[in-house]
């Protein structure tokens, strides 16, 4: 079983923000106006972070980091949801079922990294249908799904329909499909693939160079690196 | 001596109209749910970046307010000290109707109440893992050990009341204790995380729980124009300050452990944040400085009055402190990066006083207020009086 992850060169990262919207095209993920960006209501799959790191203009140091889920090896949101609904597949993805999401945002509170997403209203319908994709389990219904659930949250599936869906075709994971949001990265700053593959594109980016993890001292074991130096 | 006890009368000019006010505040519960669940919870304050608000805050300062209620009630019926046993009954039906009062709050605040069965599956279709989840043993029991326990306490069983009393003392202690870990286990969060959390909620609770009964049992006997030894209240009183004592010190250890090493921002953004006047002046001036300047006063701590003073700072204080774990918890931001989060995702979170939430607070508070009048008018709760009663709130 191979266990997916995601490298993200920090050195190649522009922060121009196209896996944010590539993301949000790829998952049907609506659009919030300016108020519900500012009030922290507009759902986000991957965000984009500038980080101030030391100094002042015109000599601050501003680091980008570009985060999606984490997907964690030891995740808080799978151990603290109530009711089944955030669970770990065997390939290592997070994934969220809104049919047993009962909204209870314990697992916002509990996820480290701030990526989980409520669906505070009822989101306009969007025409947007994919017959072709698989859906995850029969009780998830079809997905990505047309007209979202308010009431639940959602999160980052590392693009799992696409996985699966090349799975079934023979396609190589990593080679010829990758996640949205790496396949919209300009400057090739994101990898995707097999870390538990010696031969995979990832592996061979983390032999190469330094990385590290994001609240590595939490032990949540998340499974996107960062490259830097 | 042997009590006997009768429902109040209820014909009163004052009983009607109180009645109908929270009657008339029940249906603005009914109407404000209709209008979240319609909407959606973005007609209240939270956010992504503050997910619980006003209702989570309510839910655990009710849950408090009953376990500490219950466990007053077993000085009368675990304990059985004959000068509490006015107050026995009263003790135990506030317990059950604010008990009841936190699972409306949170079956409302949940973003799908109609599944929220899925708690209470006991392992089938949940989590145990999650302390929520686990929480619903000690939540479904200790609605069937009260219920058993009112019961028993009306129909005069001693024997049977002082068993299940026993049992529903521990067990209500067990069910705060595991609302504390709901918070205190959450490793993310700076404010949350502390293994003194389940005792420092339990604390709580016995300070918030003995003062609302106190303020509870003066107002009713006042109103319903019976007769109560002033002593029972002084004794309320002193038992009060003995614990405020005790909560002073878990709050202190707790906060210390915090501003110590290695990880300062969670208590620097508590104590200097936006929300600093939640812990200063509810948590600190109102739950704790307060209370204990006027119950350890010569003449104060000493009267009726000075007490039931003390304890309206009490239940007020142990609100805000309620609040100020949930709201500034949630709202700090998260050390994601060595650096300062520039922009929208840097920013602490805010959490606005919004209508629909506030109605939706007052009318739970109402409804459990309505029930516990209605549980006078019709249950043998109150010793019998000679005179005939007026009204009573709450």
């Amino acid at each position: 079983m191979p266990r997916w992850g995601m490298v993200i060169d920090l050195d190649k990262c522009v922060g121009c923000q196209a896996c944010t919207i590539a993301c949000k095209e790829e998952n049907n993920i609506p659009h919030g106006s300016p108020q519900e960006q500012k009030r922290r209501r507009e759902i986000y799959w991957n965000r984009v972070l500038a980080v101030s790191e030391e100094g002042k203009y015109p000599t601050a140091r501003v680091q980008i980091i570009s985060m999606p889920c984490m997907q964690c090896e030891d995740a808080p949101c799978v151990l603290v949801c109530p009711a089944k609904a955030t669970y770990r597949r065997p390939d290592g993805i997070i994934m969220q079922d809104f049919r047993r999401c009962i909204g209870c945002r314990y697992c916002i509170v509990a996820c480290p990294y701030g990526v989980r997403n409520f669906n505070f209203k009822d989101q306009v319908p969007e025409e947007y249908h994919r017959p072709e994709i698989p859906p995850d389990r029969p009780s998830i219904g079809p997905w990505p799904f047309p007209q979202r659930v308010r009431g639940v949250v959602e999160k980052c599936t590392f693009n799992f329909h696409r996985i699966d869906q090349a799975l079934k075709e023979g396609k190589k994971v990593g080679v010829d499909v990758v996640p949205a949001c790496v396949e919209a990265c300009p400057t090739k700053a994101r990898t995707f693939g097999d870390l538990d593959d010696p031969d995979s594109e990832v592996s061979k980016l983390l032999a190469s160079r330094g990385s590290f993890r994001l609240r590595e001292e939490l032990s949540t074991h998340p499974k996107v690196y960062y490259l830097q130096g | 001596m042997d009590l006997t006890y009768a429902p109040i009368e209820g014909k009163s000019r004052g009983f009607r109209i109180m009645v109908t006010i929270l009657g008339i505040m029940v249906a603005v519960l009914l109407t404000s749910f209709l209008v979240v669940y319609l909407r959606g919870q973005q007609v209240w304050g939270i956010s992504d970046a503050v997910p619980w608000g006003q209702l989570i805050t309510l839910d655990i300062y009710f849950i408090g307010l009953s376990a500490g209620a219950i466990v007053v009630s077993g000085l009368s019926y675990v304990l059985r000290r004959e000068e509490y046993k006015p107050i026995g009954r009263i003790a135990v039906l506030m317990g059950l109707l604010i008990f009841t009062g936190a699972m409306v709050c949170v079956l409302v605040d949940l973003g799908r109440p109609e599944k929220f069965w899925r708690l209470f599956m006991y392992g089938y279709l949940n989590n145990m893992t999650s302390m929520f989840a686990l929480n619903s043993i000690w939540y479904g029991g200790y609605i069937l050990l009260m219920l058993v326990y009112l019961w028993l306490a009306i129909e005069n069983k001693h024997r049977l009341a002082m068993i299940i009393g026993t049992i529903d003392v521990l067990w209500a202690v067990g069910v705060h204790s595991f609302t504390g870990a709901i918070f205190g286990l959450i490793g993310t969060r700076d404010i949350l995380f502390s293994p003194i959390k389940p005792f420092e909620f339990i604390t709580a609770a016995l300070t918030s729980g003995t003062a609302l009964l106190i303020i509870v049992v003066a107002a009713t006997f006042k109103y319903t124009r019976r007769q109560l030894d002033s002593k029972v209240i002084l004794s309320l009183g002193r038992l009060l300050s003995f614990i405020i004592i005790v909560l002073f010190v878990m709050v202190f250890f707790d906060k210390l452990t915090h501003v110590y090493f290695p990880e300062r921002e969670g208590a620097i953004f508590l104590f200097t944040g936006p929300y600093w006047w939640l812990f200063w002046v509810f948590q600190i001036g109102m739950g704790i400085v307060f209370p204990l300047i006027i119950l350890f006063h010569p003449k104060a701590g000493k009267s009726v009055k000075g007490v039931i003073i003390a304890s309206i700072s009490v239940v007020l204080g142990v609100l805000g402190e309620r609040a100020a774990i949930v709201i500034p918890g949630m709202a700090q931001v998260q050390q994601l990066y060595p650096g300062e989060i520039q922009g929208q995702w840097g920013a602490a979170g805010v959490f606005p006083i919004t209508l629909w939430e506030s109605l939706l607070t007052l009318g739970i508070v109402s409804l459990v207020a309505l029930l516990f009048v209605l549980g006078l008018r019709y249950l043998d709760i109150l010793p019998s009086g000679q005179n005939t009663e007026t009204a009573k709130h709450e």
